[in-house]
């Protein structure tokens, strides 16, 4: 009945990963493409404008302006937060029913099943990138037929927060193990990876020294959001000047 | 102090009550696209923040599935599987990607143009063939959407678990009916057993 056992398959592991991201700063135009395309992906609901004003709204990523200088002569930087999936995170210290824990992988994981709205992980997350499902999302029709079948749709009640695309993260692994090999750096991206049009955005594998992102994390530009919280972000932010400056000299 | 007690124990009481019915009363839950009411091969055409009926919310939250579903042709497994057919030609792909496949009509047809055309059922799936439907047939296995459970067959399939470990023996059955309970306890000691990830993350995202 069933297809015959395939061999060497127990002997065949994939390697354990360490997914992280490097953001660009000095290359991110604040087209906001990624937030588009992460709505689109992980089924994120739009709130409506009288939730959103009270500051319901939810976007696993969005862009921070910061404006430099005065009017004409004003210069704007852009900063596409996302979760930082912190090595050492607030938000899972916090949870008491474990919906907000740490993976192998070093992913942020919020199980949605476990999770019973307390939102002392919203509270806890310094980046304010978690977000609580204040009312049950709903899409008009056609729009529900454009939901992403991979992820589940939170309803009323429960955290949610970026995944680093974790729905993808499964495919790639799923179809690198049934062809038997490894993944290859920028194999697969996450949403808002893939859609960014100047590549401001890059994932990757943290403990593979030759992948883009772990190169890019070294570079003498790099720094981390709220370094000296203590929250190890993977989240590498890239830029060139006065922040620069102020973390290296 | 006897009454105190008493009261303490009728507060924990109501308390527990409360808890449990609490969900059905204060939230709506989301009718998923993934949701068994039409035929698995349509989408629902509805996502919105429905109030489902109180017990469809009660079977949700304890996890309880219908285990037989009426089906609009009584198909038997059995003879097909006699004779002689695995489970991919007709459930295609489904040791390939995510999902297994529900044969159309044209699917049954390349053989009953031929076999077993005076039979009731048979009949039945012709005459939806030449009006140019699909048979509405009615999905046995599917999980809640607050389970958000997202399982992929090929996986399983390649790491050599046999169909009939979830979906019973079907050389015995004629219509599918869901055996296996197919909670969590049952995909994790399958899991631990075989030395694969329990990781949340591994099933639920």
């Amino acid at each position: 009945m069933a297809p015959a056992k395939e061999q060497n398959q127990k002997a065949f592991r994939l390697k354990r990963r360490n997914w992280g991201m490097a953001v660009d700063e000095d290359r991110c135009t604040g087209c906001e493409a990624c937030v588009v395309a992460c709505h689109a992906e992980n089924n994120i609901a739009t709130v409506g404008e009288e939730q959103a004003a009270r500051g319901r709204a939810m976007h696993w990523i969005r862009i921070e302006r910061y404006y430099e200088g005065t009017f004409p002569d004003i210069k704007v930087k852009y900063q596409p937060v996302l979760c930082q999936q912190c090595d050492n995170a607030p938000c899972e210290a916090v949870c008491p029913t474990y919906a907000s824990y740490h993976n192998a992988e070093g992913l942020n994981a919020q199980i949605y099943n476990r999770c019973i709205g307390t939102r002392y992980c919203a509270n806890a997350c310094p980046y304010e990138d978690r977000y609580f499902n204040f009312v049950n999302p709903a899409w008009d029709e056609p729009l529900n037929l454009q939901l992403n079948p991979d992820v589940s749709v939170r309803s009323v009640g429960i955290m949610e927060k970026c995944t680093f695309c974790i729905q993808r993260i499964r495919a790639a692994e799923i179809n690198a193990e049934k062809e038997k090999r490894q993944l290859k750096d920028g194999e697969f991206n996450p949403a808002c990876v893939q859609s960014c049009p100047t590549e401001a955005l890059v994932f990757g594998d943290l403990d593979d020294p030759e992948s883009r992102v772990s190169r890019l994390a070294k570079s003498n530009r790099a720094a981390k959001l709220l370094p000296d919280l203590g929250t190890k972000p993977k989240v590498t932010y890239l830029r060139r000047g006065s922040w620069y400056d102020e973390q290296n000299t | 102090m006897k009454h105190g007690v008493s009261a303490f124990l009728v507060a924990i009481a109501v308390g527990g009550v409360a808890s449990i019915l609490l969900p059905f009363l204060v939230s709506g839950y989301v009718d998923g696209n993934r949701q068994s009411a039409s035929p698995s091969y349509v989408t629902s055409g509805k996502c919105s923040a429905s109030q489902m009926s109180f017990l469809a919310g009660a079977k949700e939250y304890f996890g309880i599935y219908p285990a037989s579903v009426r089906q609009p042709i009584a198909f038997p497994h059995k003879i097909h599987v006699k004779n002689g057919m695995p489970c991919e030609t007709c459930h295609a792909g489904v040791d390939e990607g995510q999902q297994a496949a529900i044969p159309g009509a044209a699917v049954c047809m390349t053989c009953h143009q031929v076999i077993a055309t005076n039979k009731p059922e048979i009949k039945k799936l012709a005459s939806y063939y030449r009006k140019g439907e699909e048979v509405p047939w009615r999905r046995v296995y599917w999980f809640y959407p607050s389970a958000h459970v997202d399982f992929w067959h090929g996986p399983h399939i390649r790491a050599g678990v046999e169909c009939q470990s979830c979906h019973g023996d079907m050389r015995k059955e004629t219509v599918a009916v869901r055996k296996a309970g197919l909670n969590m306890g049952f995909c994790v000691n399958c899991h631990r057993s075989r030395h694969v990830s329990t990781d949340c993350t591994t099933c639920h995202y």
